[in-house]
């Protein structure tokens, strides 16, 4: 197709009031959201820029519009200039010729985005057989050459989607997203699934294509360290309009707008960490005691086999949570650490050593007589929409366990302990909340709810799995100040499973940090920043990404 | 773990069926009391000697173990016993009825699952819209009539037009091959349309609910962004992974493909199986009832298998 | 998984009870057709006692009369009223029906529940044993042992109950298998909650909509076998079925004599019970799915809208 030859100060690709509605034919108008409202900005050849926001400002909405991708309820208007041509104009028809070959997607799920029953090199080649890019042994010259710039080997051309891991597998949707050369590349989330260190890589590896072959990239992200560390510009939206528009560093620096600057102070940084007075502590006596605790791969409970050979989730770890002590158990997705507290709440089998709580020893005890126990120790989820039974409202939620425990006599006397717990986690007046659904709730209200129905037996001992990760950020600080208060107003002890060390550094008194089984570093969170002992501490906290953009990492 | 050992499982499992599928014909036949079988050698109007020699066959006065094994020796050597009605051995009648229900069974099966998968991705690309509704409807008209009145219906429609029972005409002679072929196939159609009119719109509705599945799926939505034609992604996405529970469900349909084949053999006089086992039903022809079950669980269980085959062929994630 | 996309406001709220989403699917028409032809055969077949305009087992007109004004339906081979056949007919097959599918949700239930709550060696056994009975064809050995056992009624609906409940409780494990790993069941768990009470607050409840769909389901193949059985002679000889009077009509030679009305009322009473029943069954099934909710290759597209003004107020 004809493409305006442009001198390389007009934009690739511009946005010019993009307006999409939602629902307005389906329903005759009737229930009609205006979604994105009057989108307006350039990208220069080249150029990366972040497109920032809370989940559902509309900021995916907007990418896909360019790519023609909205579904059918979708009404959109306005221009998206592609090196000064208006792709959307003519509908989705109009739209086919130039996707994949000048602008390309990827998207955030790299599980889902290859079809499975295909090898990653068919799915390459068919992208440039299509578009006549390359034909024949040409084609599998191409892809080699394509997976080798994105850091694969050639092999994996013949391997299956499933066969390769998260971070090969956005490495591979990477390469088949530029097999055709694309001037513009979208990234939707291209890291949200996928583990620290391995984000740090794939952001690396974006930044570098995108100098290499001088690529503009739009990347949407609701992280503001990503957009720091990766875009020289960033928009920020808010309720499908972006509020403010500017190079990173103007924006971490003087962000003109309130969103942006609540932005900014929501997203933990480990640099402020530093500077934070570490408190003295009373010494306090240990609730939980872990010892030599080792758990094996398949040792679902029940099962019968007990050969040692089988390789080891947790390898013979050892802490001790006191009373009133935050405690975060930090490392990358498989490191174990989510086994662990299932060993600690006897959901799985325990292979050698003890856990102890109060001083008694509770592995390998009967299942009746670990219920009581349950009382003492609760737990609390990562997805606070998973977490409540949908047919529930607050009030029989949080009365559950009271009924389960047989706690509180009288209806009324458990009525007094759930409004109590509901005031205490901050959902006041209690009155309003008791009798909704959660479909009625924000999710960080839901998560709330979670942590009265776990707080309402005023148990000794908190296990909190990744409490905040599903949280959009502005949210996130809501709920750990939450848990900081309980353990001092209710001497709990808490134990907290995080893969985000910033977040971990912010608020635990002491970071224990895991790799594959095995317990790596132990200790206050000042010291583990300021110097960590391993290497591998090192590789995490240098994965961290800033959202201070002056703030260089190691390359 | 891996490939090959999931292969060598559903051997296993395959076989597992077939032999708990001969241990259970064996006790519902000669075991359970209140059957009026326990004598599989009261042929009706057998010679006193024959009688003779089938007891001791069987083992009918030995221990009910005894007889178990001697009844797996006889299965291996193919011997099912004789038949009450024409006292023939019952393996024999078996596989000449076996021979006259394949063709028309396969032919309707075959051509079913095709019109169905036309007729479903059809639907199912056009979900919503007028096409999809009539050809959605249709299908559940279809699937809605029990076979038997789908054939009498065929047969007073088709009176004097179409040939109504049995293989071919008895009465005709000297016929060239030619000839013969075109009266077979002359009275195989009806049969065969009635097949098709009962399959066809189950395999329909299935197809196109695994086929508005997969067109929810991501990797669609990618396919349409690398600007793939509607035609590739359908063929190469949409398709090629709703195979899956097609195949599947094709499989689970196999009792349905038995049930219409026995309905249709009845009405049309087709000297098959299905007909077979109706006229030991009637005439109280225990042998070859029960040679009839195993021979259709047999082929039942055969057919899953290649359903298993298809689909570890079709699927590379299938993993033990 | 990629973010889903706004469709419609009303599609925000995705995780509804599920009994809302039987209230829901009523909205749509092929539901509420389904529902009401469902509860329209029930009625009439309660009623049909009184309905029938003449005795189903007296003869009160010539052998196979066309239909008239006063035998709406003609007669059958005996000289009886059709109109009065199928309408005690329908009471027995649509019982048949009813009764075997309600055993089917039994077993079917309990089998999946257990089976997908507990996994472990019970779920290795308990879908082991489902595999069996997948396998087996239904039919033919529902005709055996009908065979073995004598014709009867309960026979037949005892056969049929026991031989089909493998799809629900394949169904219903799956479910069941999910629901398990959901949070909130894992959280129910940590509280430290008995299974029965999971089962009974947790479980069930949410199992329940799809119980209705596959029992609604299952009558459709419990009337299927019913009147595959009756037509193979297997039913019992003195009850009047759909399947006994289509049986009797071919018989005696309604076919050779093109007497369509001795059979095409029974077949078209079944055809529409059944699409009733499918209707029904099938919208609950399809509306509990979550993975049709999304469709990226719809046959309709976005669209565009021109752009009337600038700024945020532009419509």
């Amino acid at each position: 197709m004809s493409r305006k030859t442009t001198a390389s100060t007009d934009p690739a690709l511009e946005f010019r009031n993009l307006n999409v509605w939602f629902g307005s034919r389906e329903h005759k108008g009737r229930f009609e959201t205006h979604t994105i409202r009057d989108v307006s900005f350039a990208v220069m050849p080249g150029e990366r820029i972040g497109l920032v926001g809370e989940s559902g400002c509309g900021k995916t909405t907007t990418i896909l519009a360019a790519m023609g991708l909205l579904p059918a309820s979708a009404d959109v208007a306005g221009e998206v200039l592609l090196d000064g041509v208006d792709i959307i104009s003519k509908g989705e028809a109009g739209l086919n010729p130039y996707r994949w070959k000048d602008i390309a997607m990827v998207f955030q799920g790299a599980m889902s985005a290859f079809n499975p029953v295909k090898t990653i090199g068919w799915q390459i080649s068919e992208a440039l057989e299509v578009h006549r890019i390359t034909s024949g042994t040409q084609t599998r010259q191409r892809v080699a050459e394509l997976l080798e710039m994105v850091g694969l080997s050639p092999e994996v051309a013949g391997q299956f989607p499933h066969q390769l891991s998260g971070g090969m597998k956005q490495r591979a949707v990477i390469a088949m997203a530029l097999s055709c050369n694309p001037k513009v590349l979208l990234a939707d989330e291209p890291t949200t699934a996928l583990d620290v260190v391995v984000q740090d890589q794939i952001l690396q590896l974006l930044v570098q294509l995108s100098i290499d072959l001088n690529l503009t990239l739009v990347l949407v992200t609701h992280d503001l360290g990503v957009v720091a560390q990766s875009c020289t510009r960033a928009a920020v939206m808010l309720n499908g309009e972006i509020v403010e528009d500017g190079p990173v560093d103007q924006l971490y620096r003087e962000p003109r707008h309130e969103y942006t600057k609540s932005l900014f102070e929501a997203t933990p940084n480990i640099a402020d960490i530093m500077a934070r007075p570490i408190e003295k502590k009373v010494p306090k006596p240990n609730l939980l005691e872990v010892r030599d605790l080792t758990v094996r791969y398949g040792n679902s409970a029940g099962s019968l086999s007990r050969s040692d050979s089988r390789p080891a989730a947790v390898d013979s770890i050892s802490f001790s949570l006191a009373a009133g002590e935050l405690v975060a158990l930090v490392g990358q997705s498989g490191c174990g650490k989510t086994t662990t507290v299932q060993a600690i709440m006897g959901m799985i089998d325990v292979a050698a050593g003890s856990v102890l709580v109060n001083g008694s020893e509770t592995v390998g005890i009967p299942d009746r007589k670990r219920r009581p126990l349950r009382r003492t120790m609760q737990m609390i989820y990562q997805d606070p929409y998973e977490a409540l039974d949908v047919r529930f409202t607050v009030r029989d939620t949080i009365e559950e366990p009271l009924l389960i425990h047989k706690v509180g006599e009288s209806r009324a006397k458990r009525q007094e302990m759930i409004e109590a717990s509901l005031e205490e986690v901050g959902l006041t007046p209690a009155s309003r909340y008791l009798n909704r659904y959660p479909h009625e709730l924000s999710g960080g209200q839901r998560q709330r709810v979670a942590i009265a129905a776990s707080i309402v037996l005023r148990p000794a001992i908190l296990l909190a799995d990744e409490p905040v990760s599903m949280l959009d950020v502005t949210l996130r600080s809501g709920v750990l100040d939450l848990l900081d208060e309980l353990r001092h107003s209710h001497e709990m002890g808490i134990l907290m499973i995080t893969h985000d060390l910033s977040t971990a550094a912010e608020h635990a008194d002491r970071i224990i940090v895991m790799r594959e089984g095995k317990i790596v570093e132990d200790g206050a969170p000042k010291s583990i920043i300021d110097s960590p002992k391993s290497d591998y501490t090192k590789l995490l906290l240098d994965s961290v990404p800033s959202p201070d953009p002056s703030v260089k990492r190691r390359v | 773990m891996g490939r090959a050992s999931y292969l060598w499982k559903r051997t296993g499992f395959a076989l597992m069926t077939v032999f708990v599928a001969i241990t259970f014909n064996f006790i519902l036949f000669r075991v359970l009391p209140g059957s009026a079988i326990t004598r599989i050698s009261r042929v009706p109007n057998a010679s006193p000697a024959l009688k003779k020699a089938l007891e001791e066959q069987f083992g009918l006065d030995r221990p009910i173990w005894d007889q178990y094994l001697l009844y797996l020796k006889g299965l291996f050597t193919g011997n099912l016993g004789i038949s009450y009605s024409n006292r023939q051995p019952v393996f024999d009648n078996l596989m000449e009825a076996f021979g006259n229900t394949l063709p028309m069974v396969s032919i309707g099966t075959i051509l079913a699952i095709i019109l169905g998968i036309a007729v479903g991705i059809h639907s199912a690309v056009r979900r919503g819209t007028v096409a999809d509704h009539v050809s959605t409807n249709l299908a559940v008209l279809f699937y809605a009539f029990p076979t038997q009145f789908l054939g009498m219906m065929l047969l007073i429609l088709f009176a004097g037009v179409l040939p109504s029972a049995g293989l071919h005409d008895p009465f005709a002679i000297g016929m060239t091959p030619w000839e013969e072929f075109l009266d077979r196939a002359k009275h195989m159609i009806l049969p065969v349309l009635t097949l098709i009119l009962t399959l066809y719109a189950e395999n329909a509705l299935i197809v196109r609910s695994s086929m508005l599945e997969t067109l929810g799926e991501d990797y669609v939505l990618t396919a349409r962004a690398k600007g793939l034609s509607r035609g590739k992604i359908i063929s190469s996405y949409a398709l090629r992974n709703a195979m899956l529970p097609i195949v599947t469900m094709v499989a689970l349909a196999l009792g349905a493909i038995v049930s219409g084949a026995i309905l249709i053999e009845v009405i049309f006089s087709w000297p098959g199986i299905g007909r077979a086992l109706y006229d030991a039903v009637l005439q109280r022809d225990y042998p070859m009832l029960q040679g009839g079950f195993l021979i259709i669980t047999v082929v039942v269980v055969v057919l899953n298998y290649i359903a298993d085959l298809i689909y570890f062929k079709l699927d590379p994630r299938v993993v033990d | 998984m990629i973010t889903p996309l706004p469709v419609s406001p009303a599609s925000g709220e995705t995780r509804r009870s599920g009994w809302l989403t039987i209230l829901g699917v009523l909205r749509e028409p092929t539901a509420a057709i389904g529902l009401g032809i469902l509860a329209l055969f029930s009625l009439i077949s309660l009623l049909s006692p009184w309905l029938k305009p003449y005795s189903s087992r007296v003869a009160s007109c010539a052998v196979f009369e066309p239909p008239s004004p006063a035998h709406w339906l003609g007669c059958d081979d005996g000289g009886i009223d059709v109109l009065s056949l199928v309408l005690e007919g329908g009471q027995v097959s649509m019982y048949v029906g009813f009764t075997a599918a309600a055993i089917t949700i039994g077993i079917g239930a309990t089998i999946g529940i257990v089976s997908g709550y507990f996994g472990g060696w019970i779920d290795t056994v308990l879908m082991r044993i489902t595999d069996y009975f997948l396998v087996i064809p239904q039919i033919v050995l529902m005709i055996v042992v009908a065979a073995v056992w004598g014709p009867s009624l309960e026979h037949v609906i005892v056969v049929i109950g026991v031989l089909m409940w493998t799809y629900t409780a394949r169904i219903v494990r799956a479910q069941v298998k999910s629901l398990r790993e959901r949070i909130y069941i894992k959280r129910v768990i940590a509280l430290g909650s008995g299974h029965l009470r999971i089962i009974w607050r947790h479980i069930l409840p949410q199992v329940g909509p799809l119980l209705v769909a596959s029992a609604v389901l299952a009558i459709t193949v419990a009337i299927f076998n019913e009147t595959a059985l009756a037509f193979l002679g297997l039913s019992d000889p003195t009850a009047i079925t759909w399947g006994t009077i289509m049986e009797h009509a071919f018989n005696r030679a309604a076919v050779s004599t093109g007497a369509w009305w001795a059979i095409v009322p029974a077949g078209f009473a079944v055809a529409f019970l059944i699409m009733g029943c499918y209707l029904f069954g099938r919208s609950i099934e399809d509306a509990l799915n979550p993975r049709l909710k999304v469709s990226y290759l719809s046959p309709f597209g976005w669209q565009l809208r021109p752009l009337v003004g600038r700024g945020k107020d532009a419509l």
